[in-house]
Order: C-alpha cells, then structure tokens, then sequence
C-alpha cells in the first residue's frame, strides 16, 4: 500500500512537471545575435526590393512592411539594452519573419517585372520593323505614283501633225 | 495640278513623321530626362508639430516631446538609419553608428516618415553637471554624462543629437549621410 501511494506521488510530480511550459533562460549573447540576425534580414530585404525596384516593380507596399519590420526591431534593440533578453529575441523574431516575407514577396515582384520588360522589348522590336515596312510600302507607292506620272506625261506630250 | 517635285516633298514628310512616330517608344528606352537634385530630409518638430516650442529648459522626471521627420527626395527607394543620441557640449560630432535609440526607416521616392520622441532625464545631480539616464519613447537608457558650467550662457547643457545614416546596398552597410538635427538643452536646476 505504502509502495503505490509512493509511486502514486512520483507520478504526479512528474506530470505536473511536464504539464507546466518549460521556460528556458535566454542569454545576453543568444539576444544579441538574434537582433543581428533581424538586421540582416532586414538588409537583406532592402538589397532585395532595390533590385525588384530597379526592374521596373512598384515596392511602396514593401516599404510599408519593411517598416513594421524596422519597428519591431526597434523594439528588440530597446528591450536588448534593458536586459529583456526573451523579449529581445521574441521581437527579433517577429522583424526577421515580416523582413523575410518581403524578401520573397520582393524576389516574385522582380521576376514580373522582368517579364514585362521583355515584353516591352517585343514591343519595341515591333514598332522597329512596323516602321521599316511602312517606309518600304511608301517607297513603293511612291515609285508607282511615279510610273504612273511620268506615262501620263509622255502621253501628253505634244505632237507635231504635217 | 501637282508637279513630281511636289508629290516627293509630300512622301517624304509622310515618311519621316511616321519614322518619327513610330520610333518614340524605342527612344523612350534609352533617353532619360535628367531628374531632379537627389536628396533627403531630416526635420524635427516641436510638440505642436510646429517648428516652435522646442524643448530648452528641461528638468529631471519631466516629459518632453518632439516629431522626428525624414523624406526620401533620391529618385529611388532607400533605407535609412535614424539615430538619437546625447552628447555635452564639449564632445566632438558624434557620427559612430551606435545609437541611444534606433529607427530603422524605410522610404520610397517622395515618402515622408514622422515618429513622436518622447524623452526625459533622470538620476541628475549637482544643479544638472550629471546626467545618470534617459527614458527614450519609454526605455530607459544609461547615459553617465557630465557638463561643465557654460559661463557665456550661465547653465549646463546637453545636446538630443539625431543623425541621419543612409544604407548602401552595394557594400551592405550604412554610412553617415550628413544629415543631423539637434536639440540644445538648459539641465541646470535652481540652486
């Protein structure tokens, strides 16, 4: 009897112990490196709208996301500074994955764009040959007007009756 | 009637304003008007989002608040870095990266971005010779400043220093981009 309640008590205090949420401590240098990971990221994104953006992509509503990201790392560089290290590295966290987000977004927006312009390169080449055919359908135009004007004139030349 | 000299002139003008024509979306491709001067904005403002009533005489425990401003004028998008800083008088320009407070701040051509800066002193001792922190937007940060007395101007003061950084996606880092606005402030309590 003695043994079961013993073993009764054992198990209890392990199941409360795995019920509650283990909580881990979060070191200065591991806060840290997660807001500098959150900057990266964060340059990364940039480096990556840039290029979308030199393709001819509209990235304002990037802009818009990098800067919700910017203000949580804001917030993670604060909470850093006053030893809030699991704050830091939450807030972190939340910068890297809304920077992360525009990184791909930014990678599809540069590939349409890419495509459009080399649509826009068809589009040129068209207007290019659309304007070489004209001036060669002008020319000869204007070379049967010419037959045409010149007979007429040799027709109309006059001629001496005896 | 219409000589052939006259119906030459006439398909040669109907040639070329076509060639004309046709070509502007080909010559859109390569010729680029110049723009205008490229540049950026840093502006604070003061409680009233005027350019008046800025903090000057400031007082331990009190809050003091003032509008931070930055506009995009560089013909593209840009990340900047916006850093407030504290400094005494007799330090030189601060233009190290490291920040009191950063702001990561995106822009487009032609955007403006504004934040509210709250900030106020605390642990000040001798009449404002010290400075022990500062509550940045509701951080407290360690600031350990120390003045010496301004005999021109009869008071200890400080500078809110904000400079503006601008990143270069080529060499991956920021670099300072001449731009900082700063606030003069009066610490000296009433013997």
């Amino acid at each position: 009897m003695r043994c079961w309640v013993s073993f009764l008590a054992v198990l209890l205090v392990a199941v409360l112990m795995l019920s509650v949420p283990w909580a881990r401590a979060v070191s200065p240098e591991e806060a840290s490196a997660a807001v500098a990971d959150a900057e990266q990221s964060l340059h990364i994104a940039f480096r990556t709208a840039s290029d979308a953006e030199g393709a001819g992509a509209n990235v304002s509503a990037l802009m818009e996301r990098l800067n919700q990201a910017g203000d949580a790392l804001t917030e993670a560089g604060v909470a850093l500074a006053a030893g809030n290290y699991s704050d830091a590295v939450e807030k972190a966290g939340a910068s890297r994955g809304l920077a992360d987000g525009v990184s791909g977004d930014a990678g599809v927006l540069k590939s349409d764009a890419v495509s459009r312009a080399s649509g826009w390169w068809v589009t040129v080449s068209f207007s290019v040959v659309d304007a070489a055919a004209f001036v060669v359908v002008l020319f000869l135009v204007w070379r049967g007007l010419r037959r045409g004007y010149e007979g007429k004139v040799i027709e109309s030349r006059p001629e001496v009756v005896s | 009637m219409w000589s052939l000299d006259d119906y030459r002139r006439v398909f040669m003008a109907v040639g070329l304003i076509a060639v004309i024509i046709f070509s502007v979306p080909s010559a859109m491709m390569f010729v680029h008007l110049p723009g205008g001067e490229r540049f950026s904005e840093l502006y604070v403002l003061g409680p009233s989002h005027m350019a008046d009533g800025y903090p000057s005489s400031v007082s331990a425990g009190v809050e003091y608040s003032v509008y931070l401003g930055v506009v995009n004028h560089m013909g593209n998008s840009a990340y900047y870095g916006v850093y407030v800083k504290f400094r005494n008088a007799s330090e030189s320009l601060p233009n190290t990266r490291a920040g009191l407070y950063n702001y990561s701040v995106f822009l487009s051509d032609g955007q403006t971005w504004e934040r509210p800066l709250n900030f106020s002193f605390g642990d000040v001792h001798a009449r404002g010779a010290s400075v022990g922190f500062m509550d940045i937007n509701g951080a407290p940060v360690n600031v350990n400043k120390t003045a010496v007395w301004d005999n021109v101007n009869s008071g200890f003061f400080y500078q809110v220093f904000v400079e503006l950084w601008i990143f270069n996606a080529t060499s991956n880092s920021f670099g300072f981009h001449n731009r900082f606005v700063s606030l003069l402030l009066n610490m000296t309590a009433p013997s």
